[in-house]
């Protein structure tokens, strides 16, 4: 019985953790989805997430959730601003070229971070940090429920974004056919600026909900972070919300079952193995083809 | 005449659409096959499924008597097939040497030989005193003229030519024809898809129209033009 | 094209020279001859055949830790460590093609992450092959001829063969039947099968000469390292190091991967004291201004300049 609870409270920390790594997962997804655009930077967006709740922190004492009425609003403007002066200059240049300059933006960023903010890991304490809330024999994490109802209400903000408004139906039109978006006299270039910065916004708020529970280190930690963002996406087709959020719940279940019942040195290595059949197994969706032309 | 290309029962389906239906065909060799039909007949599916660029769902292909039904594109080649792209697209930053040498090491893999058979294509196709020029900003007829040397240099035995006539200019045209007739005269098996009837019925030996994945009608290229059958498939009916 | 053997071989000239003249700056010029290596070793799959990697540090990690644990732990030579490594990272480099061959374009680039993060993991945790997470010393090796290979200017001597050995096979093959079929695949796979190439065969033979070449210097960089960490020598930095080395240089150019590592291990140099450990800095901001402003790199650009202006001469004429 004993094994039927831990087995329990393992999923559930996995779910929790899952669901963050969901809301890194969606951004990077809803970038690729309209901008063709596989942002190697998202990593360290959640990074810069991280150090934004720890400057005000030590500057003010906030909350990090409190962080978030700056962070957010901050990332999103960055983003799109970063959209208009780089990523929009790419139009006409070879196909991996997005990608190259948004590794060079993840170098520069987690470079920048190392510089102002040095090497030592830093972390936000809070009073909260080792409360549990028991459910029967299992106890949650008072940190990880509140990351998994932040990421919960973010998402849903985002779904009702997307449905129901005028702004929404335009970012899914560009995403679902660009040319046909431009000729109903949809601003696609603009769209794609809000929507880099819709998705930054997202990561700066994983990072944000993350740092109660992780340190922040600034340059190695943001390529994990975009590693498990590939993961979370490949995992349900980038480009397809819903599934990232599915994928990101799997790979925190992934992780935490495989950690805990298989041999916790490989953890970070089941996501990668996963990641790596699902891009092999289920092409449909997850190939960029080559340019068909017989 | 030794059969060069025959080809029974070829079946290609897309999901659930059969773009190319139970269609067979027997080209003698030194003969040029003229395969027209209007746009979605089938016949660009038709002309890839034979050159292995499309996956058959049903049916044979032997090349002078050998099967190649299962063989990859590139092993058709080897086998002798040789093939031209609609939209041609030349290595730009290559020399129009260069370019045809990379198909010329198929069948010579020392550059010196390599550079010698290029060079030959090149000058059948009436571009050698070009060919230290860089392949780009080459006007339609070049182009054209380049990708049926890259076919060339190979060396095959058939050779599928796809729409090499569309939207040149009457003198191209003209010449483009020149080249292809040359070609026949020196034993080379041809297939062509083609639009432009002027060429099909000043080059083929044997014609196929095809409507709707089927072969509407085949025979002598005069006799099938004036088929009411064949005026209706590109018409409509009234 | 024999201007690249003439100028491979004054370079090979300064090189042995240049200790005599700057016996002091011996262990950077290593870095940049091995970078130069690896950058072109790289560029032979991710330039001429168009399959960008970020999966390189693998190679450097394979043939490091052929040397390292084969000198430390069962005394083996290390050019018959070299040797073994060689034919390691072809076999490595063939499976792996085998297994990601398929994915195209930026897939193909994940993918490599994917499996390197995984190699480097295996690293880390099985101590009983590598000398686990804390790495591995090389406490003596051999000394053929009377050469002490600990001796940096020995050290400097081999990373120069590397460089020009690896230079020497790319100059060679952007010659042969081998790297106009690379350039044909990396153009367009189907025109490339329309020339009777197999693509598939292609880039798999590119990738093992990539895979054994960055071998070969890793083994070399175990030597000039004398200690090996899995963390550092599989890790993730190192593949991107390399991968944009010669991306900024100027992918499937011969010169272009020596250019990039001359400007990233120099300018690294120059700002050494200002950045600090933050010297990837240098690499970020080069990429994403190559990326945006030289899209085919240092060398790769000027190239393509000359060659429309020869044209347009020619035209005019």
């Amino acid at each position: 019985m004993l094994d039927y609870v831990s087995f329990l409270q393992n999923l559930s920390n996995g779910l929790l953790i899952g669901g963050v790594y969901a809301l890194i997962g969606v951004g990077l997804t809803l970038v690729f989805g309209v901008m063709k655009t596989i942002n190697f930077a998202h990593g360290d967006f959640v990074i810069l997430g991280m150090y934004c709740a720890v400057l005000l922190n030590t500057l003010f004492g906030w909350d990090p959730y409190l962080t978030l009425l700056v962070a957010m609003p901050l990332g999103f403007l960055t983003g799109a601003i970063l959209q208009r002066l780089v990523l929009s200059r790419l139009v006409e240049a070879p196909p991996e070229s997005s990608l190259l300059v948004t590794l060079g933006l993840a170098l520069v960023i987690g470079n920048i971070l190392l510089l102002t903010f040095g090497a030592e890991p830093q972390s936000v304490h809070v009073a909260y940090a080792s409360s549990t809330l028991s459910l029967g024999e299992i106890s949650l994490s008072v940190i990880l429920l509140l990351a998994g109802l932040a990421t919960l209400i973010v998402i849903t903000a985002l779904y009702a974004i997307l449905n129901h408004t005028e702004l929404g139906r335009s970012i899914r039109a560009t995403a679902d056919n660009r040319l046909g978006a431009e000729l109903v006299g949809i601003n696609t270039r603009w769209i794609e600026a809000v929507v880099f910065g819709i998705g930054m916004a997202l990561a700066v708020t994983a990072g944000v909900v993350l740092i109660p529970l992780l340190f922040a280190t600034p340059t190695f930690s943001g390529a994990i972070f975009t590693l498990k963002a590939f993961v979370v996406t490949v995992l349900g087709g980038l480009g397809n919300i819903g599934a990232a959020i599915a994928g990101g719940l799997l790979l925190g279940v992934v992780e935490v079952l495989g950690a805990s019942y298989l041999t916790s040195d490989y953890r970070d290595a089941y996501g990668l193995l996963v990641f790596l059949l699902v891009l092999l197994l289920r092409p449909e969706g997850l190939f960029g083809k080559t340019v068909k032309r017989v | 005449m030794p059969s060069a290309l025959k080809a029974d029962g070829i079946t290609v389906q897309f999901g659930g659409v059969v773009a190319v239906d139970n269609v067979s065909l027997d080209v003698q060799q030194g003969t040029i096959l003229g395969l027209i039909g209007p746009n979605g007949a089938g016949k660009t599916t038709l002309f890839n499924a034979l050159t292995g660029f499309v996956p058959l769902k049903a049916g044979r292909i032997a090349l002078h008597g050998q099967d190649v039904t299962h063989l990859a594109p590139h092993a058709r080649v080897r086998a002798g097939m040789g093939r031209t792209f609609q939209t041609e697209r030349p290595f730009e930053e290559l020399t129009l040497l260069e370019n045809v040498l990379v198909a010329a090491f198929l069948r010579e893999p020392k550059r010196r030989h390599a550079e010698q058979l290029a060079m030959q294509v090149l000058e059948q196709v009436g571009l050698a005193d070009r060919h230290d020029q860089p392949a780009l900003d080459l006007n339609l007829a070049r182009r054209r003229r380049l990708e049926l040397a890259k076919a060339l240099a190979v060396q095959p035995r058939v050779l599928f030519l796809d729409e090499m006539m569309a939207g040149l200019n009457p003198p191209a045209l003209k010449e483009m024809i020149g080249f292809v007739r040359e070609l026949a005269a020196q034993d080379l098996t041809i297939v062509m898809v083609e639009h432009i009837m002027e060429a099909i019925i000043e080059l083929s030996d044997h014609v196929i129209v095809m409507a709707n994945g089927h072969v509407i009608t085949e025979g002598l290229p005069r006799e099938v033009i004036e088929d009411p059958r064949v005026i209706t498939a590109y018409l409509g009916e009234d | 094209m024999n201007r690249h053997y003439l100028i491979l071989s004054g370079l090979v000239v300064l090189g042995i020279l240049y200790p005599q003249a700057f016996p002091g700056y011996l262990s950077v010029a290593i870095t940049l001859l091995l970078f130069a290596g690896w950058a072109t070793a790289w560029d032979i799959l991710g330039g001429w055949a168009g399959q960008v990697s970020l999966g390189h540090a693998s190679f450097v990690g394979l043939g490091g830790y052929f040397v390292a644990v084969g000198a430390s732990q069962y005394g083996i030579a290390p050019w018959w460590a070299v040797a073994m490594a060689l034919v390691a990272a072809a076999v490595l480099a063939y499976l792996w093609g085998r297994l990601t061959f398929k994915l195209t374009g930026p897939y193909f680039t994940l993918s490599t992450i994917a499996i390197a993060e995984i190699l480097r993991l295996v690293a880390i945790n099985e101590g009983w092959l590598t000398g686990g997470a804390t790495g591995v010393f090389i406490m003596s090796l051999p000394e053929p001829f009377g050469l002490d290979l600990f001796a940096r200017q020995t050290n400097y001597y081999l990373a120069l063969a590397f460089a020009a050995l690896t230079v020497l096979t790319v100059i060679a093959m952007s010659r042969n039947k081998f790297g106009y079929q690379l350039r044909a695949v990396r153009e367009d796979e189907d025109s490339a099968m329309a020339s009777g190439i197999n693509p598939t065969t292609v880039k798999l033979k590119a990738f093992m000469l990539s895979g054994a070449l960055t071998a070969l210097g890793g083994g070399i960089y175990a030597i000039f390292l004398s200690f090996l960490e899995p963390h550092v020598i599989f890790y993730l930095l190192l593949s991107v190091q390399i991968a944009l080395t010669a991306i900024i240089g100027g992918r499937g150019t011969i010169w272009g991967p020596c250019v990039g590592a001359l400007l990233v291990v120099g300018s690294g140099e120059v700002f050494r004291t200002t950045f600090a450990e933050a010297n990837m800095l240098i690499y970020g901001l080069l990429i994403m201004l190559v990326v945006m402003f030289l899209p085919r790199g240092i060398v790769g650009e000027p190239a393509r300049y000359l060659i429309r202006r020869a044209y347009a001469k020619r035209a005019q004429s």
